[in-house]
């Protein structure tokens, strides 16, 4: 893990694996929040979603940053509001990764901090579409196109908590 | 899960099973009552580790095998770095040995956390995953995150990440953490005991199908202590014992059509045998430290344990006996000795096991006398369980042959689960198929 920045309520996280193509764009995204240097935002990058619950205890605002896979064009930027009250993640996108394998996914580490009631009070989730997880690509050109939407959209969450 | 009939048979497809690494499916074929067939197909694609070790230089193994798995790659480091030591003809001191150890006990309390918490006892509670567990059970889930998290701390502490660790290398450490660093750790490591000691009585309260195998047990058994690391001689329940040299001889490695990952048996047997916690805990009950053998005794466990549904109190154990043991390494360790040895190349060959979370792990490499990889063998644990995973099924199948599809399925999926196979080691999600005719 690497972190940059100080700390703060508001969290940015990104989450991947940047030996995977796509799916370390939340990792480029949060470079990039990083690189702005906001006072009061605490910039970090992780491979674990599982490390998330931890990471997030006593923050007011969250954001995480990462691939997903929808169906939309590939560098679309998705944004999902998952914290406390919001509507549980349908089962299909937590499922797999909460049962599946012996790592949690981001959907899965959500769903179950909701039932263990360890949510941050905000909680957003920010989604790049992906093209393609192959091993030892870089990001490919859309999604790499896609970095700056995506960073602009998290300081956009940040500022907007701050007026909250 | 849907049903059709067939020709008057009847056919039960469930859909992924889960909770499980790896992508596989188990076909169960029934015969009226009788059990026709019973196969695990590991369709998960041959990942050719051990093709392209060859050519790599003989530094390289504990990298590169790391990556066959992100639950337990110390235990493909660890197996890795004493076969190549071996075939260099390199001895590594025991200051190594102990942080390799300690390193091992990160992993087997992080990932026997995992499965005993995450993974399994959503089959003994009744709900089809952690999260649903969730809900109702909150303090178990907490203890078995607090628990994989503890694991975890030890593993970066130690290995400098948890997930694919950085500071191991052939003949030792590229640095040993100070007594001061380890000293951090023991807060985290008494909770997680006191934690453990809760697991094992959490766990041995649930209800266990009566079920004994029957098959032949194999691990490490080493003079130190339980094994973790490291064992002196490969040992089985029939009494077979030969030094980690002679693995490959005494196991032959077969393929079947049906999967991608090797079988394998014991020389001159046609019968499956078991690797893992109860292998482990019925060859070596005997080593375990006080505590763990107090806390086996409290949840009922004997000398020996042969129910494969009793393995998640096994696993238990053995976070008791993982935490017991990293409290007395970091408490015995002194600051100052070398963290490694050099290991300079030569032609040889060389073997290594240690006992991985989920069984005992060997390691063969080859070397030209540059250090080049000529000839790479692995042979891990859940390849050499399908055989016995079969064997109960069909056991199970024709036992529980009257329970309704749903219930048979349930039972099925938890027992394969016993085993907490990892697939993607042996070569991801399981289908089952029943088929009844």
């Amino acid at each position: 893990m690497t972190t940059r920045a100080m700390t703060g309520s508001c969290l940015v996280v990104g989450i991947g694996d940047p030996a995977r193509g796509d799916d370390g764009v939340g990792l480029a995204v949060a470079r990039a929040v990083a690189d702005r240097a906001l006072p009061g935002v605490y910039v970090c990058v992780h491979r674990d979603p599982t490390a998330l619950m931890d990471l997030w205890a006593g923050r007011d605002l969250v954001v995480v940053v990462d691939a997903v896979r929808s169906g939309a064009v590939p560098g679309t930027v998705h944004r999902l509001a998952v914290g406390v009250g919001e509507t549980p993640l349908p089962f299909p996108a937590w499922a797999a990764s909460g049962r599946g394998t012996h790592a949690f996914g981001l959907a899965a580490v959500v769903e179950l901090a909701r039932a263990l009631g360890r949510l941050p009070e905000h909680l957003v989730v920010v989604g790049v579409e992906a093209a393609s997880f192959g091993c030892g690509y870089p990001l490919s050109t859309e999604v790499l196109a896609a970095v700056p939407v995506a960073a602009e959209q998290v300081v956009e969450e940040v500022r907007a908590h701050v007026r909250r | 899960m849907n049903h059709k009939l067939t020709d008057g048979g009847r056919v039960l497809r469930v859909g992924a099973l889960a909770r499980v690494e790896g992508e596989g499916a188990m076909h169960v074929a029934f015969d009226g009552a009788d059990v026709a067939d019973v196969q695990l197909r590991i369709y998960e694609p041959p990942r050719f580790y051990e093709a392209f070790l060859r050519g790599r230089a003989h530094t390289e193994p504990p990298d590169i095998t790391a990556r066959i798995c992100g639950i337990c790659p110390v235990a493909y480091q660890t197996s890795a770095c004493w076969a190549v030591e071996d075939a260099c003809g390199v001895g590594v001191p025991e200051p190594v040995r102990l942080m390799r150890r300690l390193l091992y006990c990160g992993e087997w309390i992080e990932s026997h956390a995992l499965h005993v918490f995450l993974l399994h006892a959503p089959d003994f509670l009744g709900y089809d995953g952690a999260i649903e567990m969730a809900a109702d059970h909150a303090d178990v889930v907490e203890l078995g995150l607090r628990l994989k998290k503890a694991g975890n701390t030890l593993m970066e502490v130690v290995g400098g990440r948890s997930v694919h660790p950085v500071n191991v290398r052939v003949g030792g450490f590229y640095r040993f953490p100070s007594r001061t660093e380890l000293g951090r750790l023991r807060p985290v490591l008494e909770r997680a005991l006191d934690d453990a000691l809760v697991a094992v009585g959490l766990v041995s309260g649930f209800d266990f199908p009566d079920f004994e195998q029957p098959h032949e047990y194999l691990s490490l058994r080493a003079d130190h202590g339980y094994p973790i690391e490291a064992g002196t001689e490969v040992v089985t329940s029939t009494g077979r014992s030969f030094p980690v040299s002679q693995f490959a001889q005494q196991i032959e490695e077969t393929h079947v059509a049906h999967s991608n990952a090797l079988h394998a048996r014991l020389a001159g047997s046609d019968a499956p045998y078991v690797v893992g916690p109860l292998a482990r805990y019925t060859l070596n009950s005997d080593r375990l430290s006080g505590v763990a053998r107090e806390a086996a005794r409290g949840a009922g466990l004997g000398e020996r344990c042969r129910n494969p549904f009793r393995s998640i109190v096994v696993r238990a154990v053995e976070i008791v006996e993982a935490c017991h043991e990293a409290l007395a390494i970091i408490d015995g360790w002194a600051d100052g000795s070398p963290p490694r040895v050099e290991v300079p190349p030569r032609a040889g060959e060389g073997y290594g096991a240690s006992e991985a979370p989920r069984g005992t792990l060997f390691h063969r490499y080859v070397l030209d006398g540059a250090g080049i990889i000529q000839d790479a063998q692995i042979v891990p644990p859940t390849s050499q369980n399908q055989a016995a995973v079969e064997a109960d099924l069909r056991t199970m199948a024709a036992a529980w042959s009257g329970l309704d599809d749903h219930a048979l399925q349930h039972r099925c999926e938890q027992a394969i689960r016993s085993y907490d196979p990892c697939i993607s080691c042996a070569t991801h999600f399981l289908d089952l198929t029943v088929e009844r005719s």
